[in-house]
């Protein structure tokens, strides 16, 4: 099943001096399911592009739709809304909000949907083991490890089962063994749980993981390739 | 949920939101504290007022006002008393004689108003009787027909009151506890006389250091003052017939009260020695007053005794005292107005640091609006911040000030420094502050409306972010 569909995407930012072609014509097709990653170098449009799928920027030309909704067709706090029940957002930092707990950074949005006391709990206390994580759900971001604040992110994307994960370089600030056990999870969650990731990255280590590999350059994807695992 | 991470978000950076709240509940308690004080002082002046000076309601011949003359007065006083005595809502009713004349002493002399009184029937009226300085005499408890009361400050513009220091008053100060440098310096100058306070201050003056003077000085002259007990004066006016003339009275009793010009100028004698030195027919009288068992009833009161005496003019203490009347009455938008500056003041000062918070906060905010939560919640989270801030604050002020002005209203701030400016305008130095109910809750109010009002700008500024631009921001 189609979960994705960029047709002919564009993205200029008009700054002062000159128009940036962020994203410049792109066509993709995304299956519910897949491991997809977005390579390419600093600059190559990754971020645009992500924001993009995820409504937090829109496309100067072209059209996205996300499970068969055209993006550009709802009002701005429609698209927030959209966004909160079909997207899973993970950054490459300040994901997590300070002043909460990690059980209380996952239910947040649980919270905002007003889900039942008891749902909510069963679902976070689930979520955080599945990161591995299930012990330390009263910590405080600031005394987790990052790679521990990256998965408590991971969990909460997953909080209210969206169709799909955005991760914009969810590794940059990552140890690599942690970057190794952040994509076991992702990958495990892929596999058992049938959720798509969408990740972008710039790092060789993550892309080996990754089941399709899609490469930007000035904005242009110069390749598409899928293997197999 | 909202509300929880508000409030978890203002202790993010404690120092910040702790001078914020502390800025806040500082002045609120200024303000509030600032208007007890000026409240308090209006509501003793206009006590003032209707218990020593005016009572409530008060009757004159129609020309007495305007010309003072001793021709214009009441007659058939005696039936108008009994009349106004028995209705509904009166306390009590007395009549008085008026003139303008002069007292006198062998050295000095000053303009007063000489009120012809019947004591007993006063002291059912007013409390002039009760604010008799110790030592001074006894009101009018003696049946001599020449006794004179008389304010402390005539007595002193007299030279009534004299100045000392006899070992008696210096072991009083001694045992008061004054520094023995104090003590030692005034030893100086026992047995030394002085015939006014000037002439004493200008010693004390050349004796005590300024911080000592101003420490005890008062102290000192309190205690050196003496008077000689039934001093003799005179008073001098014209009678009915344009006739200079005039009797030897003696000084029955000093009172002392917060308004200086009414003790130097209000000298009260007895009606019958005062009716037969200016031949005044028996049954007149210059001036009734009626104190009523409710002082808000003055004005319907006034109403009903203009009908019933339409030939006699009637006034109510407002009408009488319109400075006062009004000064009691502009208080509450006085109070308001200076409470709402406070708080724009403060207004600003949250204004200030919510704008920093959603300027430090930029890329969490971008993040919160990518994961889902709506522009509605992120400026009710900003909002409910603000308002936690100055409420915060606002509470802790309002306790503050409660707790403050419920102690100083019993024991009364004194303002000693300032005594005589404030006597002059016939404010107490002495002052019980008092706020009422109402206030609370107007000030309460407006603190809530102030937090709100103040939250909407930093609020509409997270607003007005674009959730990719703020993620992109370092
Ligand atoms: N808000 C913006 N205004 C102007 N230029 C932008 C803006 N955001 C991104 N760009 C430019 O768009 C291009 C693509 O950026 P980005 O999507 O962040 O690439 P990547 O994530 O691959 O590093 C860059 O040249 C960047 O400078
Ligand atoms: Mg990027």
């Amino acid at each position: 099943m189609k979960v994705l569909e960029l047709n002919n995407v564009h993205k200029v930012y008009n700054t002062t001096h000159v128009e940036v072609h962020a994203v410049n014509g792109v066509d993709l097709d995304f299956e519910e399911g897949e491991f997809a990653a977005i390579v390419g170098p600093s600059g190559s449009g990754k971020t645009t592009l992500l924001n993009m799928i995820g409504g937090l920027d829109t496309p100067s030309e072209g059209k996205i739709e996300v499970n068969s909704t055209d993006l550009s067709t709802l009002k701005s706090s429609a698209v927030i809304d959209f966004r909160m029940r079909n997207i899973g957002f993970v950054f490459q930092s300040y994901n997590l909000i300070p002043v909460l707990t990690a059980k209380e950074n996952v239910e947040f949005i649980m919270n905002l949907q007003k889900w039942p006391k008891k749902k909510r709990d069963e679902r976070t206390m689930e979520l955080l083991k599945a990161v591995g994580l299930g012990e330390r759900a009263h910590s405080k971001p600031s005394q987790l490890s990052g790679g521990q604040q990256q998965r408590v992110a991971v969990a909460r994307a997953l909080a209210s089962k969206p169709k799909f994960v955005l991760a914009d370089e969810p590794t940059a600030n990552l140890d690599s063994k942690s970057t190794e056990t952040l994509l076991d999870i992702m990958e495990k969650l892929n596999r058992d749980e049938n959720i798509t990731f969408i990740f972008s990255t710039h790092d060789a280590r993550v892309v080996k993981k990754a089941r399709r590999v899609i490469t930007l350059e000035d904005g242009k994807v110069v390749s598409d390739e899928t293997r197999d695992k | 949920m909202i509300t929880k991470t508000a409030w978890k978000n203002i202790w993010r950076n404690k120092t910040r939101s702790l001078v914020v709240i502390a800025s806040v509940t500082i002045g609120i308690f200024a303000g509030v504290f600032a208007v007890g004080v000026m409240n308090g002082a209006i509501d003793q002046r206009v006590d003032e007022v209707l218990e020593n000076e005016v009572s409530h309601v008060q009757i004159t011949h129609k020309d007495f006002r305007s010309n003072n003359d001793l021709g214009s007065y009441i007659t058939g006083v005696n039936s108008i008393v009994e009349n106004i005595s028995s209705m509904e809502g009166v306390n009590a009713v007395t009549s008085r004689l008026h003139l303008v004349g002069m007292a006198n002493t062998a050295r000095k002399s000053a303009g007063v108003k000489i009120i012809g009184i019947k004591p007993m029937q006063e002291k059912k009226l007013l409390s002039l009787h009760q604010e008799l300085m110790d030592g001074t005499g006894d009101y009018f408890e003696e049946e001599r027909g020449e006794l004179a009361y008389i304010g402390y400050d005539l007595a002193k513009n007299l030279n009534i009151i004299r100045y000392r220091i006899t070992g008696d008053v210096i072991s009083k100060l001694d045992s008061a506890g004054l520094p023995g440098e104090v003590i030692s310096a005034i030893t100086g100058f026992k047995g030394s006389r002085f015939d006014n306070e000037k002439s004493f201050k200008k010693e004390m003056r050349s004796l005590l250091t300024s911080e000592q003077e101003s420490g005890f000085g008062r102290l000192i002259l309190e205690e050196a003052q003496t008077f000689r007990k039934r001093a003799k004066f005179t008073l001098t006016f014209v009678d009915r017939n344009n006739n200079q003339t005039g009797g030897v009275f003696r000084v029955g009793g000093i009172y002392d009260i917060p308004n200086s010009m009414f003790e130097s100028t209000m000298v009260f004698v007895r009606d019958s020695r005062l009716r037969s030195i200016t031949e005044m027919p028996d049954n007149t009288a210059h001036n009734i007053l009626i104190s009523l068992d409710d002082v808000d009833d003055a004005g319907t009161m006034t109403e009903k005794l203009r009908k019933e005496y339409p030939d006699l003019e009637v006034m109510n203490w407002k009408e009488i005292q319109p400075d006062m009347a009004m000064m009691s009455e502009m208080a509450g938008a006085m109070y308001g107005f200076f409470m709402a500056l406070i708080l724009a003041a403060l207004a600003f000062g949250i204004v200030n640091t919510m704008l920093m918070v959603v300027l430090e906060r930029i890329k969490e905010l971008g993040m919160l609006t990518a994961i889902g939560m709506n522009k509605k919640k992120v400026f009710r989270m900003i909002m409910t911040e603000s308002v936690f801030l100055s409420l915060v604050g606002g509470i802790a002020g309002m306790i503050v000030s409660w707790i403050i002005i419920r102690i100083t209203s019993s024991t009364g701030i004194r303002f000693s420094s300032m005594q005589e400016g404030f006597e002059a305008m016939g404010f107490s130095s002495h002052i019980y502050p008092s706020i009422g109910a109402d206030f609370f809750l107007v000030v309460t109010v407006l603190i809530i409306i102030t937090g709100i009002l103040s939250s909407v700008y930093p609020a509409l500024k997270a607003l007005k972010l674009d959730p990719a631009d703020a993620l992109r921001t370092e």
